[in-house]
């Protein structure tokens, strides 16, 4: 018989069992993605979401509701990363809203989580639409209200009855959204939704669950402050810290990732922070020499530091580090507004730091940052106004929850769409003009310009009426897609025709990485023959994934 | 009565034979340019000039000379009783200083107008100035009504190219590098003394409209209080005729309810040099009544 209530330990590990079932799931996920472009996929975001909760929940296993509950919410939110997982956060932190406050749940206390869950997860979108993983929430919610109204008190039934409903309404979503019909699947977000609570509920009837939470990428600098670990807890003994000095050389978000994973795989409690010239790295592991060894393939290394923590606690050395090093920053005088940006490939981001952004989070297209980048970027810029500009509509939620949780300092998010809107609404900025008619000033600049990109589909689907392909290029603009086929210059042609008019002046075009200058040259030239009255700009972009960014102004 | 003469310079951006058909003096600004000194509207024609910048000369803006001033003056004060002398912004030049010392010891004669403005909108002033005369204030009286009307007017102008700001160091060589690599279009505004980036765009059509929307809203607020206030709105750029023949359509359209007239006039040299050629530039001014 499982239990009829849910205690701090109980909650912990269904939790973990939820995250751990979504991460199983994520692929699957990732292919209901609508769009069929190699984007920031749903399950992925979602999963890297709920892992950085998980991360730290795992360390707390034994821990009571309250601090479960601030692990669930806090890790979820600092680690939200593309709409979805913002979402995802949100119905978390309202969810533990309610229940940190019990140190039992029952049916009552549940039900009413479901319903804060909901609440809050809908305040944090601006225009709820429904067929998405906020119409299964709130399915789920209703259920579980009605069940208890209806004086259900095992707990059991009560979660069976609510999971099949969330099922039921999630083979309805494709009612609601016209584009998931034509696509032929389910709302993603809601899917991924429903492995969460599916993982919990195995859990709750105690099927075999693993309970170390994978760290995965989503292990972040801000993740260092662990709970001090007791000795015969301890996994990995030597705490190993030292910093890489790059001296000019190159350490990109790729090689960032793959040093972590490499990593991961000697130890845990991984932080490995690029800044400026250097990178800061700790690890606790039983072989430091291997970390040394490859640390060394990217620089010198110095400020080296290891201790056997199986003698001697020392855990947080980094972290006061840290601290003195902000203390230090904060000592300088604030400057009056700092610009945070996001985008993928060099020539976007040599564009990007010569507009006068001083931070740049590189990603965008194929990797969403997560709100916790935002946050770290925030932290790293000393001045008064911040000012995010996310060029991605995946992205816009993660810098508005990394506003809301800055406190020391005011930060405004430009909601930059595309990395065109982010050129424009940067060019619009003028120091001297106010904050209102800043934000003016640069919501006009990106209604002023219209933007298409060219990619490639990743699987067959049907979208507004196109047969697409996998293997298609698609021209995408504001507001669906412009043009697909399997001539690259055609569909880019084509999209441009749609997002010009006799008053267009400037075609911008951003080529990237994948496109050679030679084809480049050749796309401008064939655009000024088709549009002779206008100024074709051609510029490397270096983005992945998309082949022609492409903006008309 | 007393007789009153006009007396402006150059900056105004009249020719001398627009001056003279308004019946106003017009003293001429000097150009050092690659080391040789001309005198603006009398040996250095637009063309001429405009050819200069395009070849990159060394080009240097000065004020007149004080004795060029004074004799202008001695020679007027035979025909009239009094002055009203009214130079280029003070926040732009230091003609006005200059002025107003010399004025000193013209025991009153001469009332040195420090109201701000230059171009289009000076010329504005210049025929509030002839309103007023014609009314029968006195120099002084005219002189002071001009400089609390001062401020009720703004220039706003585009810019086709970074090349002539970053020349004058008014922005920096990295600013104009990636203002130039993007077309960035600044749109400046003259208000007062300052001279300062209203906002910056990539196509005309938008700078055309963040121009036509700034008019307008001077127009609601400070410079007419919705219609409290006559204005007049005009056109000034710089060897663009064509565009600003084009613009003034397109106002009439914006701004219907403006029937006033719409000059349309180059803007000064003395601009022209700081900022080259191809701008655009919309400008409107309260009128004394």
């Amino acid at each position: 018989m499982p239990a009829n209530v849910l205690d701090s330990k109980l909650v912990a590990k269904m939790f973990l069992a939820g995250a751990k079932n979504l991460e199983s799931k994520k692929e699957y996920i990732n292919e209901l993605n609508v769009f069929p472009v190699p984007d920031g996929d749903t399950g992925t975001n979602m999963t890297m979401t709920i892992m950085s909760a998980a991360n730290e929940v795992s360390g707390l296993v034994d821990g009571d509701m309250v601090t479960i509950c601030k692990a669930i919410s806090s890790g979820s939110l600092r680690g939200a990363r593309g709409n979805s997982g913002v979402i995802l956060s949100q119905l978390l932190r309202g969810f533990t809203k309610v229940i940190k406050e019990y140190d039992e749940l029952d049916v009552a206390i549940v039900s009413a989580g479901f319903d804060k869950a909901v609440e809050t997860a809908y305040k944090a979108v601006m225009k709820p639409k429904e067929g998405t993983i906020l119409t299964v929430a709130k399915g789920m919610a209703d259920k579980a209200g009605e069940l208890f109204e209806n004086g259900e008190e095992d707990l059991n039934v009560f979660f069976e009855k609510v999971i099949a409903y969330g099922n039921e309404v999630l083979q309805k979503t494709p009612d609601m959204l016209p584009v998931l019909k034509e696509a032929g699947v389910v709302d993603s977000g809601g899917q991924g939704l429903m492995e969460v609570v599916q993982g919990a509920y195995d859990a709750y009837l105690g099927k075999e669950i693993e309970f170390t939470a994978n760290p995965g990428a989503a292990t972040a600098p801000r993740k260092l402050n662990v709970e001090p670990q007791v000795e015969q807890d301890i996994k990995f003994g030597y705490c190993t810290e030292f910093i890489i000095l790059l001296d000019g050389k190159i350490f990109n978000v790729k090689m960032e990732d793959d040093f972590k994973s490499y990593l991961e795989s000697l130890g845990d409690s991984i932080v490995v922070v690029a800044d400026d010239d250097v990178v800061k790295v700790h690890v606790h592991t039983n072989d430091p020499g291997l970390a040394i060894q490859r640390a060394l393939k990217y620089g010198q290394l110095s400020n080296l530091k290891i201790d056997n923590m199986r003698l001697e606690h020392q855990e947080k050395v980094i972290k006061e580090n840290e601290r003195a090093e902000a203390v230090a920053k904060t000592a300088e005088p604030k400057k009056p507004v700092g610009f945070i940006s996001v985008s993928a490939g060099d020539g976007l981001s040599e564009i990007f730091k010569n507009l006068g952004v001083d931070y740049l989070i590189e990603g965008g297209q194929t990797m969403n940052p997560s709100t916790e980048d935002m946050l770290n970027a925030i932290d790293a810029i000393n001045a008064e106004t911040i000012y995010i500009l996310p060029n991605n509509k995946n992205i816009v939620m993660a810098a508005n929850q990394a506003a809301d949780l800055t406190e020391d300092k005011h930060v405004v998010v430009i909601p930059t769409k595309t990395v065109p809107q982010g050129i424009s609404a940067l060019i619009g900025f003028i120091p001297e003009a106010s904050e209102e008619e800043n934000v003016d000033g640069m919501k006009e600049a990106i209604d002023n310009v219209k933007t298409g990109q060219v990619t490639y589909a990743v699987r067959d689907t049907v979208i507004e009426g196109m047969e697409i392909h996998e293997g298609d290029y698609m021209g995408i603009g504001d507001k669906g897609i412009l043009a697909n086929g399997l001539d690259i210059t055609e569909v880019t042609m084509q999209m441009i025709a749609k997002m010009t008019d006799d008053d267009t002046e400037i075609i911008s075009i951003y080529y990237g990485a994948d496109v050679s200058e030679d084809d480049a040259e050749a796309m401008r030239a064939a655009v000024e023959k088709e549009y002779p009255k206008c100024d074709v700009d051609l510029q490397a972009g270096g983005q992945p994934v998309y082949y022609y960014i492409i903006s008309a102004e | 009565m007393a007789k009153i003469a006009i007396i402006t310079d150059s900056n105004s951006g009249l020719s001398q034979e627009e001056a003279k058909e308004l019946g106003v003096f017009m003293i001429p600004m000097p150009f050092e340019i690659d080391g040789k000194e001309y005198l603006d509207g009398i040996n250095l024609e637009r063309d001429a000039f405009y050819e200069f910048q395009t070849n990159d000369s060394e080009i240097f803006t000065s004020q007149p000379a004080p004795q060029t001033v004074m004799d202008l003056w001695d020679e007027v004060l035979k025909e009239y009783d009094e002055i009203i002398h009214i130079p280029m912004s003070s926040g732009l030049s230091s003609s006005l200083q200059t002025a107003k010392m010399l004025a000193d010891d013209y025991d009153g004669k001469v009332y040195a107008v420090d109201n701000q403005r230059i171009s289009v909108t000076m010329v504005d002033s210049i025929v509030d100035a002839m309103y007023l005369r014609d009314k029968g204030l006195s120099a002084k009286e005219i002189g002071e009504r001009l400089e609390s009307e001062g401020l009720n007017s703004s220039i706003y102008i585009t810019l086709d190219t970074l090349k002539y700001l970053k020349k004058g160091g008014r922005i920096t060589p990295a600013a104009a590098a990636i203002g130039t690599l993007l077309k960035i279009k600044p749109v400046l505004q003259i208000q007062g003394e300052k001279l300062d980036a209203f906002a910056k765009v990539r196509t005309m059509s938008a700078a055309k409209s963040i121009m036509v929307n700034a008019v307008k809203s001077d127009v609601a607020g400070r410079i007419s209080e919705n219609g409290k206030y006559k204005y007049v709105i005009n056109i000034a750029h710089t060897n663009n005729l064509e565009a600003a023949q084009e613009f003034e359509k397109e106002i009439r359209l914006a701004i219907p309810e403006y029937k006033g007239e719409i000059r349309i006039m180059e803007l000064s040299l003395s601009v022209t040099c700081h900022i080259g050629p191809g701008a655009l530039a919309l400008a409107v001014s309260r009128v004394v009544e």
